[in-house]
């Protein structure tokens, strides 16, 4: 198995995502300088980072809505996706949800969704996708 | 040696029918039922399941292929033709009528009541009346109250009761007393509530055979997995919208612990938004329906049953069959009819969140409490085998039969009237 990012608490509370969790797979102890990494999926140049707190392969950090926000919708679609990772600059690890025995998490793992006024309605929830992986769903205001 | 002369005109093992409202479903009832005709399928007796309705293609539990499935009533799209020509129409069009029309038959307050029409009672009414041989057994009051006024022409009559008797709306519990006197058996599922109909029912036969498990060759749990599983359908009746706020009483003492509740059901929109309410959105799980439960529960360290009311909670001696112990409420005919408080389980007043929080708490923080009380557990599942069970199904039935057709047992008992 690939190392990845091993998700074990996604909380989308009170305007930001808090993700806990810890690598695995990885060779070396992993030393500070971590950083959450979204990649928007339908253009994978565009990224916005978070710093992390690690501590005993474990890993938290949270990011505020609003930046996501900020980042907008913009360009294609109504519906942005973007994909969770954790980096230390060398190494992009994926996060994801692959350790556990639950098959068909995207139907049973489901966060709520969270707004941005301020924004528009803007909404944000984080999902497994059908491979276990970690994303944010963001849609721009207006009626669902 | 030659076996002893039959009685003319009667076989030494009659038909058995069972009349299910919908075979076709997912229930703990159909389930049963389908475990009782594989076992008699398998010691030789002729079985045929028949459903009142159908609305699925397919069964959804494993069935003995010598077991013969009917349908009164078609219900899916396109299962019904008319005959042909003038009267064909006139027909389609009285059928569609009376299939909108409300029951009569069937009490008001039977929870199935909204299942039937009147076409359906008249199917089933015809369909009753023409039995003549064999043993019939119901499984349900609706069922039940119509083989008692219209299946009279020769045939046996079990009524199953899947359910307690409290439960039963007052409307159904008078006709049940009105009628139940005609059976040849009662059968219900616990002691209590065998005691209960023997008292409302004097003079007719109550007896007390619980439901099987599908098995007792199970792989145990070994009580590590910081894991609680609870089942049953999605619905007010299974009280999980009691159990979501207890949980959420236990995750600041207990964070590393996690619920799966499996089942599928219409409140499931309504259970997702208690879960996000109390923020419960990484410890509490909807794992919908499974086909693997057994796997499932073997993964879990104990097994919560959460239930307002329950016939006999089948699905929670499967997870004592896998060494779960057991931590709920204590609802009418439910776990306290399987299991003792304090051996095999931890049983708290029904419908108290606070006091589930705090015995579910004591087994979470426990790890040989599991253990032990699941070894205990495990022994109480065992009465509840197929081979602890269906004998006495066999030997009921054959009795009947017996009693029926003359014979020596028949004789000697006398028959109630």
């Amino acid at each position: 198995m690939k190392p990845h990012a091993e998700m074990d608490e996604v909380w989308p509370r009170d305007g930001r995502i808090r993700l806990v969790g810890r690598f695995h797979g990885l060779t070396g102890p992993a030393a500070g300088g971590w950083e959450l990494l979204l990649v928007r999926r339908d253009d994978t140049g565009r990224s916005l980072s978070h710093p992390v707190r690690v501590r005993g392969g474990r890993f938290e950090g949270e990011l505020p809505v609003t930046d996501l926000a900020a980042a907008g919708t913009a360009g294609t679609a109504a519906v942005a996706e973007w994909d969770v990772h954790l980096t230390d600059g060398t190494v992009r690890l994926r996060a994801g949800r692959r350790l556990d025995d639950i098959r068909g998490k995207k139907k049973i793992m489901v966060f709520p969704e969270q707004s941005v006024p301020e924004a528009g309605g803007f909404r944000v929830r984080p999902y497994y996708t059908v491979k276990d992986n970690l994303s944010l769903e963001c849609r721009a205001g207006g009626p669902s | 040696m030659t076996p002893p002369p039959r009685t003319a005109g009667a076989p030494a093992r009659p038909k058995v029918r069972y009349l299910l409202l919908h075979a076709y479903g997912r229930g703990g009832t159909i389930r049963t039922v389908m475990n009782q005709a594989n076992s008699l399928a398998s010691a030789g007796w002729d079985v045929e399941l028949v459903s009142a309705v159908r609305r699925r293609d397919d069964l959804q539990f494993p069935l003995d292929e010598r077991v013969a499935v009917s349908t009164v009533v078609d219900l899916r799209e396109g299962a019904y033709t008319p005959p042909p020509g003038l009267r064909g129409r006139w027909e389609e069009r009285r059928r569609a009528r009376l299939l909108e029309q409300p029951a009569r038959l069937v009490p008001a307050g039977e929870f199935g009541y909204r299942c039937f029409s009147r076409w359906l009672e008249r199917q089933l009414v015809a369909y009753l009346s023409g039995l003549r041989d064999g043993i019939l057994v119901t499984t349900r009051p609706a069922l039940n109250l119509l083989a008692a006024e219209h299946a009279t022409n020769g045939v046996v009559r079990v009524a199953q009761e899947h359910m307690n008797h409290g439960t039963h709306r007052p409307d159904v519990q008078r006709r049940i007393r009105a009628c139940y006197p005609r059976f040849d058996t009662v059968a219900v599922l616990t002691e209590r509530d065998r005691e209960e109909y023997a008292r409302l029912l004097p003079g007719t036969r109550v007896v007390r055979i619980p439901n099987a498990v599908h098995s007792l060759d199970q792989v145990p749990t070994d009580h590590s997995a910081k894991i609680a599983v609870a089942a049953g359908r999605l619905a007010p009746q299974k009280g999980f919208d009691l159990l979501i706020p207890a949980w959420a009483k236990l995750v600041g003492a207990h964070p590393d612990w996690q619920l799966w509740i499996y089942g599928s059901g219409e409140r499931k929109a309504e259970l997702r938004r208690l879960i996000e309410e109390h923020h419960l959105y990484n410890h509490v799980f909807l794992m919908g329906h499974t086909d693997r439960l057994d796997d499932e529960l073997a993964k879990a360290s104990f097994y919560v049953p959460s239930s307002r009311f329950e016939g006999l909670p089948m699905v929670m001696i499967e997870a004592m069959s896998h060494a779960l112990p057991v931590v709920g409420f204590d609802c009418p005919t439910g776990p306290a009819d399987v299991l003792t408080h304090g051996v095999d389980g931890l049983l708290v007043p029904p419908e108290d969140p606070d006091a589930l929080a705090d015995a579910t708490g004591r087994l979470m923080g426990d790890e040989a409490l599991r253990a032990e009380m699941g070894v205990a557990a495990v022994l109480t599942a065992s009465s509840y085998g197929p081979d602890a069970v269906h004998p006495r199904w066999e030997a009921l039935f054959t009795e009947l039969h017996h009693r029926r057709h003359g014979g020596a047992a028949g004789a000697a008992k006398g028959q109630h009237a």
